[in-house]
């Protein structure tokens, strides 16, 4: 469905999949492809927040001239006169490769699994390190905990391959609210069995 | 023929998420036949920037005011979307979104166009409320006059300072005008804090020395009314002989301090030689620091407060180096009790070490035994018995919260339980709630704590103040919408709000025989909403969410219902949340029930339950937190005893009870939302559905009279506990009795309302038999009730014919 936007805003257009779009200025290339109903994979963004770029699984190529980028569509501003491809032999590449290695980090995800399988992929050549994981450190739960709840009671603790979710020297938070929003935005489910940590037990003192 | 509002509905496509299980296109059509919906359009996203974009874009053309979102979670997307459309005016309140994605499109197996079926009636519902919805004006709360730090605690410098530097004006309530006085005192609440002196006399010069700081020299505290923003603070003259002081006030900031006691005599206490940490800060101004064996024991887990233990070790350490440095010719040992860890740096550790102090581990399982000179104790590691020598044995204080603490808090309205002190877990619900905290407290009398922690207590308190003055200075300060008013033309001054009240939000108005409670602190209440579901006289309104736009909800839910179908509330933390899960993760479940939004199951008025039956409602679940995990503390328990009533009015219909329930869901559990809405489903539809005839219809007009009867909303004021609870007292000295005196006014008031709604409904005269056989109610109840109502003005009665004849009194 077309938007046939009447703004004050600049005007942007340029392609999709050789399809000509129409677009504010500011607004992302995936915003964009999802107002004219194209499909492009995600599992770290959510309406809700802003984006972070994570996961890289919706990545698309986008063409200038002669010149292609695979780029995040997630946080890629819309630019006069590009041609973006959504599902390009690079594209796919690159989303099997996150996939493959999604499959990976957190094998005892259905989500994940469900999605690979969609992109052909149903095995993984990396090693499992832990065949429990469910989190996919995507840091949806983060950022809604700061934005949209505004307290913070959780974030990302330490760094790389020993990343994980936590909150303040493993303690049930304080300023949690259980709210419950983070259990509703995580993408795999990996929240739901850490939340009795994060929010303490749930007839805790008054 | 304008409407007050224009309400448009937004369908959202959601990248196939919803648009692949409903046929969008009926639905539109659909909700565009609701005259009430002034705009409805399909869009693929309405929480994305083009969306919103989009749907602001066509608020402009049409006017539109009112918005219902048909998408996906309101508690993750709500405020987002509020937020964008408050840029162009709108109010909070005036949004509002159903979840059709997730508590419909991937919850059920059902065609495209059943799901349009079922999604147009929840959305039918959300128009219905936002058309009942009547916006007030924004609120701005301003500061008239300084903020006001009393209480006399020492964190009142820590206070005043950061308010001063941030050029904020202060008045400091002091019963000395000489600071080193204070200091001089200082060890009857923080003893052991001599190292501290100078940083707080340069504290205290910096106060004094403020233009920003005044300081008022006054006797007690006697009283203190108002709201956030005007308060008025009265003491009495410092002389006793004057008229008291009277301060209005922007904001209060509590500095007090709790009261350190002595062991008791099962300790050896004797005040000269085994002495306690305040005794010893005395001795050491009168007399200078003791020689000899100085013992320090700190008996916490002895004398039943080990949560102390480590507070009384750092305070002992505190003077134990401040005497081995004073004096060479001193031994001091510190006896603790082995489970407690030694509260020393690795450099404290050192200057122990060179000062020679002594840390003695004890094993706690043996209590230590006070001789003559001597304390026993047991080597946790040799398992010998030692003999500690002591020239002064030192003890830990006895803390509590002391008697002018006490007396200053109640006046300040602050919850005191025996034995406890002031500090208060509050619920959690708004974190963007500014003035959290009805009161700002800091000091020992919040929690036992030491000087530090005192002081940055109080900073934090005058930061938390220094926020909203600022915000307030630069006239953004705006009270929260949804929070509660009282229309004091209705209010009688009966103080059930106050009672039931968690968050503390009601406070009092001066008035005939002191302070009555009638105005409600917007900066503090939290929006629970039981209080307006409570009050007998309608007097409370929880603004922006109101019982009317409740009412006009399920009104117009309950009319659409297929015979098969049930409906209910979800309350924002338990059954709402658990039912968006659910969604999130594709579980699957029974179709006929749809779910209502609200923010706590507490907010519901009894008329709102009554107001769903007589619209045609077959069932009504009410899902909220588990047990004692209420948001809003006792919404749940609250809204058990309105539960109760109901079920007691449908039984005197002739009704079955269970057609009304309470539920519990945690929302990390979503299968237990599933099973009560399945369980509940199948239990209502095998009762079948309640027959429409006009009997029932005068039934359930009646109970939704008695529910807002305020003789029977007294009643239920009372009892809003579970009848085991001790926490308020009361009459129920047997569970039963009181049911069944509650089971008595409810049937009074049920036929009174039936008899009323009669009269009312044919302005002519009726026999008593006529109006047994139309009410089917035994004629002795209905003589008894007329006979009641007769007698209260209520009706009139005529005899004509020697036979009585009844008619509503004009």
């Amino acid at each position: 469905m077309k938007a046939e936007i009447k703004s004050t805003k600049k005007i942007i257009r340029f392609m999709i999949n050789d399809q000509a779009v129409e677009a504010e200025e500011g607004w992302t290339v995936l915003e964009t492809a999802r107002q004219y109903g194209i499909h492009i994979p995600t599992l770290c963004y959510h309406e809700a927040v802003t984006p972070s770029g994570a996961c890289r699984l919706c990545v698309v190529e986008v063409f200038e001239g002669n010149w292609s980028r695979v780029v995040i569509s997630c946080m890629y501003p819309v630019r006069e006169g590009i041609n973006v491809l959504t599902d390009s032999e690079r594209v796919k590449n690159v989303r099997r490769w996150i996939l493959e290695m999604l499959l990976a980090e957190c094998p005892a995800s259905e989500e994940i699994r469900r999605l690979a399988a969609e992109y052909g992929v149903t095995s993984t050549r990396f090693e499992i390190k832990n065949p429990e994981e469910q989190c996919m450190l995507c840091g949806l739960c983060v950022r809604v905990c700061k934005e949209v709840v505004g307290v913070s009671a959780i974030t990302t603790v330490g760094r790389g391959v020993h990343k994980f979710i936590g909150t303040p020297f493993g303690k049930p938070s304080e300023v949690c609210v259980a709210c419950g929003s983070c259990v509703t935005v995580c993408p795999t489910g990996a929240m739901q069995a850490r939340l009795d940590r994060v929010r303490g037990p749930v007839t805790g003192p008054r | 023929m304008s409407k007050a509002y224009q309400i448009g509905v937004f369908l959202c496509q959601c990248d196939g998420r919803i648009e692949s299980k409903t046929d969008l296109p009926l639905l539109e059509r659909l909700v565009r036949e609701d005259p009430d919906v002034a705009h409805v359009e399909t869009l693929p996203f309405s929480c994305t920037t083009p969306g919103l974009a989009r749907i602001k874009e066509r608020m402009r053309e049409k006017g539109l005011n009112r918005i219902v979102v048909a998408g996906c979670e309101a508690r993750i997307l709500l405020s987002k979307i509020e937020k964008e459309m408050m840029k162009e005016g709108f109010l909070e309140g005036q949004v509002d979104m159903v979840n059709l994605r997730d508590h419909v499109a991937s919850v059920h197996n059902l065609s495209p166009e059943e799901t349009a079926g079922k999604g147009n009636k929840l959305i039918r519902a959300a128009v219905a409320g936002l058309a009942a919805l009547v916006p007030t004006p924004q609120e701005r709360v301003s500061f008239h006059g300084p903020v006001m730090i009393l209480g006399g605690g020492i964190a009142t410098y820590a206070a005043a300072q950061e308010l001063l530097r941030r050029e904020i004006d202060c008045i400091i309530a002091v019963q000395t005008d000489e600071y080193e006085d204070e200091i001089r005192m200082l060890h009857e609440h923080y003893p052991g804090e001599r190292h501290y002196y100078d940083r707080l006399r340069k504290i205290m010069e910096e106060v004094s020395e403020s233009p920003y700081v005044r300081r008022i020299t006054v006797g007690e505290l006697t009283s203190m009314t108002g709201r956030t923003g005007q308060y008025t603070v009265t003491f009495s003259d410092p002389e006793q002989s004057g008229p008291p002081r009277t301060y209005e006030v922007g904001a209060i900031i509590a500095c007090l301090d709790g009261q350190m006691l002595n062991q008791g005599s099962n300790f050896g206490h004797d005040g000269k030689n085994v002495i306690c940490h305040t005794e010893t800060e005395e001795m050491i101004w009168v007399h200078g620091v003791p020689s000899g064996k100085i013992v320090f024991w700190i008996n916490d887990y002895e004398a039943g407060t080990p949560e102390f233990a480590y507070l009384s070790a750092r305070c002992a350490w505190s003077m134990a180096r401040y005497m081995a440095e004073k004096r060479k010719d001193v031994e001091i040992t510190i006896l603790y009790n082995q489970q407690m860890a030694v509260p020393l740096s690795a450099d404290e550790r050192r200057i122990g070490r060179q000062l020679k102090i002594r840390w003695i581990a004890y094993d706690g399982a043996l209590r230590p035994t006070v001789q003559a000179g001597y304390v026993t104790y047991c080597d946790p590691k040799d398992h010998l018995e030692y003999e500690l020598p002591w020239d002064k044995l030192i003890l830990s204080p006895k803390r509590s919260l002391g008697v002018e603490a006490t007396r200053v808090a109640r006046i300040l309205g602050l919850e005191i339980e025996e034995g406890k002190f002031l500090e208060v877990k509050q619920e959690k619900v708004r974190p963007d709630q500014i003035g959290r905290e009805p009161l700002y407290l800091a000091g020992s009398a919040r929690y036992p704590c030491d000087l530090h922690e005192a002081l940055r207590q109080g900073r934090r308190a005058a930061l938390q103040v220094a926020e909203i003055v600022e915000k307030d200075k630069r006239g953004e300060l705006y009270a929260p919408r949804m929070v509660c008013t009282v229309d004091q033309s209705r209010c009688i001054g009966c103080g059930l709000c106050k009672e039931i009240c968690h968050c503390g939000g009601i406070t009092p108005v001066e008035g005939l025989g002191g302070g009555i409670p009638r105005t409600v602190d917007p900066m503090v209440c939290t929006g629970g909403g039981t209080c307006a579901a409570a009050c007998p006289y309608h007097a409370l309104t929880l603004q922006n969410n109101s019982t009317e736009q409740r009412e006009a909800r399920v009104a117009a839910l309950a009319k659409l219902l297929a015979d098969d179908e049930v409906m209910g509330f979800g309350c924002n933390w338990g059954g709402l949340a658990a039912a968006d899960n659910a969604g999130v993760k594709g579980l699957k479940y029974d179709h006929r029930f749809y779910l209502l939004r609200v923010g706590c199951i507490g907010q519901l008025d009894p008329s709102v339950m009554a107001r769903a039956f007589l619209e045609g409602a077959n069932g009504l679940l009410l899902i909220g937190c588990p047990p004692e995990a209420c948001h809003h503390s006792f919404g749940l328990d609250h809204t058990w005893s309105r539960v109760v009533m109901l079920k007691k009015l449908l039984h005197f219909s002739g009704l079955d009870r269970r057609r009304i329930a309470l539920a519990h869901a945690d929302l990390n559990h979503p299968e237990e939302y599933i099973a009560a809405v399945e369980s509940f489903v199948r239990q209502i539809n095998e009762m079948g559905p309640i027959e429409k005839n006009e009997s029932n219809r005068e039934k359930l007009a009646g109970i939704y009279a008695t529910v807002n009867n305020a003789r029977v909303r007294w009643v239920v004021g009372a009892t809003l506990r579970r009848p085991w609870e001790e926490t308020y007292p009361g009459d129920q000295r047997n569970a039963l009795a009181f049911d069944k005196d509650f089971l008595g006014i409810l049937k009074e008031e049920f036929t009174k309302s039936r008899i009323t709604n009669l009269l009312k409904s044919q302005p002519r005269y009726f026999e008593l038999k006529e109006m047994a056989e139309l009410l089917k109610i035994d004629r002795e109840t209905l003589g008894f009730s007329l006979q009641e109502m007769v007698k209260e003005g209520m009706i009139s009665r005529v005899h004509r014919d020697g036979v009585a004849q009844y008619i509503m009194r004009s």
